[in-house]
């Protein structure tokens, strides 16, 4: 798809350099990004509801086993799924324009409602994670690029290929048996006790370290961190193996640039150059593909949720998948698509503004 | 600065680990409750909406029934109900208890019962029990006191059980919309609830607080503790926790592996008891090998001579299972042993041979067998590659296995495309015709154009038969001409399994044919 018609016409006029049709480079650059999400929402919306109706049809699948075919053909027709396939689509993205994403066949939930009860705990492990990434890959990528090809790097890069490589659920299944003879929590957001308690606070926000923090007891706060961490170091490892490598990339490529050679020719330390010249420059792509990472998290990590009964979106999803929910399924890939798209967006715009050079 | 906070953040995370070493779990339990883990879900508290175990689970709790099932029996008992009995052939009355309360203050009379069960027809949800009411042709309240069923069916036997399952809970008429579901929050909001239960803190599918119902009267007695239901997806961490000790019970489902592992610890106590479960092949007797109906049943009778069933529960399912020797399993009443007496509980080549050698069957018979492997558990795999193999033993069979996932399977097999087929069944009530009605009346579930006048007569027979013996007497004639037929082959029955820490009592009272976990039954 050109993006020409996008831009308006341009005016002879005194423009001031740089500007288009009365709009900033940056305004233009957003817009552009803007305008491209609707044809890509379509196509990811119109490939998910065909390949849901490709699968089979969703009664059959769900409630399939002990109902005779009258009885689901009769339940077919209740839930208009008899009807051309067109017709559905049709009703489909009308609905989804409407900000319904349906509801799930198995037991009657609004997808909008998993969405935001589940969608916070998605959120909470998201930031769980990137602190885990950041406080790996960053570190470890300027560690791996001051000892280039020498043992720290290499042994480096080879953690960064495993933590990136090896099954989440692998690495969680590990961790989970690793820890579990010492009584540390395996599974869920915190201990039951705490969930009891957690869930008087008011206001409630699902997220349990802010609603833990609300309630005030360092017990609890405690409790909740506590089942955060294997789930966020199974997920932030994955993430903090690409952080590292682009570190070190990027860190190794600005520390041959000129402005780097010409600061060292001034005499400025080595520790100088690389934390105030180098440093900074090399973190801009990885700032690019954080947005990216981010955006991908929000949309829930399926099997990390999974294998620590983290209840957030992936969980949700997987859960839908097993009892052959298409319809739910359905609304939530469709719905986790909207999120990473907005997502996306919101972080090139950041992007964007912190370095002018994605503008032109 | 910013090195120091990464430092710090790197830090606090390693100390975090580090400090695991010396941590304790969380056993706040000074008011003695249990926590039940589980990985069944809960599609609605509203039993107008549901009709699988994880509801069943949670309604069991809190709503009451007209009758119900003691700990330990299947001897039905008046809940909410004073007495229960047939007025005429076709109508069968409850009169009420005296003084019955919803936990919301409004009264439980006998217009809420007719309500609770006309409701569930008039909805007719898609994931309801509306089908468990068919025998039912109408329901009324006569009094505050008295309710009326009439029946379809003369004497019909199996309706007092249908009382039991999840068509029979009572609700509120004033809480509950007569058109539609009410959703779990606002159930739990309205705390219209009268069985030994409340629902306190409730977050569907992850965490119930079950609070006792002072005011409760009625078959389970007065409950020990409150309880909490976590619910689980993935059954590794269901056992790790049962194992630390993070909940007291596991129930419903752990995998054979981990029973197994849990069976040797010391920490926790495996508890098991009848499930009522079946598992089963089915033959299609159009498509089946075979050139005539005597030549398909004697194919049929050579199977059921040549698997080992005990070989099965061992090996593949771990003591988890445990062999079934009829459509009507062992631990159900009126359940006889007619496959045993018939064919054996060892496999005999030697009859297998004779029978197919006196039919005219050319061997080896080629038998497509299909089976699922994302319908009935991770271990049908090993299952239907034991049966293959068990088939193929002396050369008189030669199996080809084949899987489709469920969505296809549901479709194909009642279109005549797999010849034997896996199939399991979970009983509706705990009846010996749950297992014979669904499976051999005319148009039955199978869709394995099985019909036989001689059977549907010994069916309509025993369901409406009110004496004891003479209805067994029918009910093992039965299963007699199942296991002469053999229409379906009964593998497996599944044992209820439910994993306790040490000081937990009162788990094995509720491991019961009736297939109700119910709490009041633990205390610790």
């Amino acid at each position: 798809m050109t993006t020409d018609v996008l831009v308006a016409a341009d005016t002879p006029s005194a423009e001031p350099p740089g500007r288009r049709g009365g709009l900033s480079p940056l305004a233009r650059y957003l817009l552009i990004r803007l305008a491209l999400i609707v044809p890509m929402l379509w196509v990811l919306v119109t490939v998910v509801f065909f390949l849901m109706r490709v699968i089979g049809d969703p009664i059959t699948a769900a409630q399939g086993g002990r109902l005779t075919p009258e009885q689901i053909a009769e339940r077919k027709a209740e839930a208009g799924l008899d009807r051309p396939i067109l017709v559905q689509y049709v009703e489909y993205l009308g609905n989804i324009l409407r900000g319904d994403f349906g509801t799930t066949l198995t037991d009657n939930r609004e997808v909008t409602d998993i969405l935001i009860v589940n969608g916070a705990a998605t959120l909470e492990l998201t930031f769980w994670a990137l602190l885990v990434a950041f406080s790996v890959g960053i570190p470890l990528g300027r560690i791996a690029a001051r000892h280039r090809d020498r043992g720290p790097d290499v042994l480096l890069r080879l953690f960064a290929i495993v933590a990136y490589a090896a099954p989440v659920f692998f690495v969680g299944l590990l961790l989970k048996l690793a820890v579990a003879p010492f009584g540390w929590p395996t599974s869920g957001r915190a201990s039951t006790a705490t969930e009891l308690t957690l869930a008087k606070v008011e206001p409630q926000t699902n997220i349990m370290i802010i609603d833990a923090i609300l309630w005030g007891e360092p017990e609890y706060i405690w409790d909740v961190l506590q089942h955060a961490v294997l789930p966020a170091i199974a997920l932030g490892l994955l993430t903090g193996g690409i952080f590292l490598r682009l570190v070190r990339v990027n860190l190794l490529q600005t520390l041959r640039a000129d402005y780097v050679t010409a600061a060292r020719a001034r005499g400025v330390s080595e520790r100088q150059v690389e934390r105030k010249h180098a440093f900074r420059n090399a973190l801009v792509p990885v700032v690019t593909v954080m947005g990216m990472q981010i955006a991908i998290l929000l949309g829930g990590a399926v099997l990390t949720e999974t294998t620590f009964e983290w209840k957030g979106i992936g969980y949700e999803l997987a859960q839908y998948l097993i009892r052959r929910d298409f319809l739910a399924v359905q609304g939530i890939v469709t719905a986790i698509a909207f999120i990473v798209c907005i997502a996306s967006f919101l972080i090139d715009a950041i992007v964007a503004l912190v370095d002018p050079r994605v503008r032109f | 600065m910013r090195r120091r906070v990464t430092v710090l953040a790197t830090a606090a995370l390693a100390g975090s680990v580090l400090a695991a070493c010396g941590a304790g779990q969380n056993d706040d339990d000074s008011d003695a409750a249990l926590i039940v883990g589980t990985t069944d879900k809960v599609v609605s508290i509203d039993p107008a909406g549901s009709y699988d175990n994880g509801s069943m689970a949670v309604q069991t709790q809190v709503y009451q029934y007209l009758l119900n099932f003691p700990a330990g029996s299947t001897e039905l008992t008046p809940d909410a109900a004073e007495k229960c009995d047939f007025e005429k052939p076709t109508v069968y009355v409850c009169t009420m208890k005296d003084g019955l309360k919803f936990a919301n203050g409004n009264e439980l009379t006998a217009s809420d019962v007719a309500f609770s069960f006309k409701r569930i027809v008039d909805i007719n949800d898609p994931n309801g029990p509306a089908s468990l009411l068919g025998a039912m042709e109408s329901v009324e309240a006569r009094d505050d006191k008295t309710v009326a069923f009439t029946l379809k069916a003369p004497n019909d036997q199996t309706f007092a059980q249908v009382l039991v399952t999840s068509a029979g809970p009572i609700v509120d008429e004033d809480t509950y919309p007569a058109d539609g579901l009410l959703d779990d929050d606002a159930a739990v909001e309205a705390n219209a609830f009268s069985g030994p239960y409340t629902i306190g803190e409730y977050k569907k599918n992850e965490l119930a607080e079950f609070t006792v119902n002072p005011d409760y009267d009625g078959t389970y007695g007065e409950a020990k503790s409150d309880v909490t239901m976590r619910y689980y997806a993935d059954s590794n961490n269901l056992k790790l926790d049962v194992e630390k000790g993070d909940i007291d019970v596991a129930y419903r489902s752990l995998t054979p592996t981990d029973i197994d592992s849990l069976k040797k610890s010391d920490d926790v106590t495996v508890h098991t008891g009848p499930g009522g479960e079946l598992r089963y092949i089915v033959f299609n007797l159009k498509t089946m090998p075979g050139d005539d109906d005597a030549q398909k049943q004697a194919v049929r009778q050579a199977a059921a001579y040549l698997v080992n069933r005990e070989e099965i529960a061992s090996e593949v399912y771990k003591g988890t299972y445990t062999p079934a020797y009829s459509a009507v399993p062992e631990g159900q009443k009126g359940a006889t042993e007619a496959f045993k007496d018939k064919y054996g509980d060892a496999p005999d080549q030697a009859a297998a041979k004779k029978t197919l050698d006196d039919a005219g069957v050319s061997t080896p018979v080629e038998l497509n067998l299909q089976w699922n492997p994302d319908h009935y558990g991770g271990s049908s795999d090993q299952e239907y590659q034991a049966v293959k193999r068990q088939l193929e033993e002396g050369g008189l069979f030669t199996v080809n296995l084949q899987s489709t996932e469920w969505n296809t399977y549901s479709e194909e097999r009642v279109k005549d495309a797999y010849p034997a087929f896996q199939l399991g069944w979970f009983p509706d009530f705990p009846d010996p015709d749950n297992y014979l009605t669904p499976f051999f009346a005319p148009n039955n579930f199978l869709q394995s154009h099985y019909e036989d006048d001689a059977m549907t007569k010994l069916l309509d027979a025993e369901r409406v038969d009110a004496d004891e013996a003479s209805r067994d007497a029918t009910l093992a004639k039965a299963q007699e001409m199942v296991a002469d037929q053999v229409p379906i082959l009964p593998l497996l029955t599944g044992a209820q399994v439910a994993v306790a820490g040490k000081d937990v009592k009162g788990v094995s009272d509720t491991l019961d044919p009736s297939f109700k976990f119910r709490f009041t039954a633990l205390s610790k």
